[in-house]
């Protein structure tokens, strides 16, 4: 019973990755300007492989075939999960911050810029 | 029209090299059985029963680069250790002198102290396993390597000096990883000298003439000979060049040509 529910656990979340990553996919072709583009890229990163990782991780927790290796295969995936949680997120924010300060690329068209406000720009 | 020009050529490519492939065999037989080259490997890089002939490392890949062809891994080690060398020798007379700077946000600074730890601690089983799982001593270094970048970039060149890692300490530890390597070439030698034993430089396990042979178990775990000391003295010597190289371009350009007296008309 509760391998059933893992395993259909898994599999939804991992299609909910791959619809994600296909929107990601949408938005860095569609977007604007590059804060738009690095946020859809950021969608795909971590939406559209923390959530596959996730759902891999369940259902290997949940396959009996794979022994003991499945705790060792879910394991590895769930941590390569909090992995790119913690690192996608902070490098994207590093890329965006460095080409804010540097005026690389210009939040055009925005509403607010909060970022050149606290600068006293 | 350019566009689709590079379109209908990727598509072409593609399945040009599928058809290949698939249809006209281009990458010989597959499946049927496994290839004379790869039953050779398998044959020699862990095989008790002849003992004469095996490089007792399970890992092929490390069989091969410390063993079948160990003497050309350690004149790539000498490249690199010239390289190094290279480096230095143009930056002599250059004080290391970190320059002062703020680093990246908070938000990168608490990843990257949450990061460190856990790749140290991956850079050392990468050299550590290295006889068992893909890996080694030079993917290790590099792994470690980038701890050193990460430490300039995310915290600034001044966060060496906090740390206490001075270009000294980094030469002095590339130094040690280099004579470690030299010592497990020599050991064999050594052992010959002491004991009237025949045996080679390099030597890993028995041979027809020589039964001279590197401990394959230790306290009942099994290691590999040369390759698993090789590995880990590698590391050292990989991981704290790379220090010292990414150390040195950390610093900056007007700095260094300061110190080297240069005016700045050339």
């Amino acid at each position: 019973m509760i391998e059933e529910v893992l395993r259909y656990a898994g599999l939804v979340v991992l299609v909910a990755g791959s619809f994600v990553n296909l929107i990601g996919a949408i938005g860095l072709n569609r977007f604007k300007n590059f804060y738009l583009r690095l946020h859809a890229a950021t969608v795909s990163t971590i939406g559209g492989t923390f959530y596959p990782l996730l759902g891999l991780a369940l259902i290997s927790f949940s396959t009996p075939g794979l022994g003991e290796w499945r705790f060792f295969m879910g394991g590895t995936l769930l941590t390569a999960a909090f992995l790119l949680l913690m690192l996608a997120p902070a490098g994207s924010h590093a890329l965006a911050r460095a080409a804010h300060r540097a005026l690389i690329a210009k939040p055009e068209p925005a509403i607010a810029d909060h970022l050149k406000e606290d600068r006293g720009g | 029209m350019r566009k689709y020009l590079v379109l209908a050529s990727i598509v072409l490519g593609v399945s040009a090299l599928a058809y290949a492939t698939t249809y006209l065999g281009a990458l010989g037989p597959i499946g049927s059985d496994t290839r004379q080259l790869a039953k050779l490997f398998l044959m020699h890089t862990y095989n008790p029963e002849f003992p004469e002939l095996t490089a007792m490392s399970p890992e092929a890949v490390t069989s091969i680069v410390w063993d079948f062809r160990g003497v050309d891994t350690l004149y790539e080690t000498v490249v690199f250790y010239m390289a190094i060398v290279a480096a230095l020798a143009i930056y002599r007379g250059v004080g290391y002198s970190a320059i002062r700077g703020a680093g990246l946000s908070v938000i990168v600074r608490v990843v990257t102290r949450i990061l460190i730890p856990m790749n140290i601690a991956i850079a050392v089983s990468i050299a550590a396993h290295g006889y068992l799982a893909p890996g080694g001593g030079f993917q290790a270094g590099a792994a470690l390597a980038v701890i050193s970048v990460l430490l300039a970039v995310v915290f600034s060149a001044s966060s060496f000096g906090k740390l206490g890692i001075s270009l000294a300490r980094a030469v002095i530890l590339w130094t040690a990883g280099l004579l470690a390597i030299a010592a497990v070439v020599f050991a064999p030698v050594a052992f010959s000298a002491v004991t009237g034993v025949r045996a080679f430089l390099m030597q890993n396990y028995v041979k027809l003439d020589s039964p001279f042979a590197f401990a394959i178990h230790i306290y009942g775990q099994q290691v590999s000979g040369t390759p698993t000391w090789f590995n880990l003295a590698e590391f050292l010597a990989v991981s704290f060049g790379f220090f010292v190289i990414f150390m040195l371009l950390s610093l900056r350009e007007d700095v260094v040509r300061e110190q080297l007296g240069e005016s700045r008309g050339h």
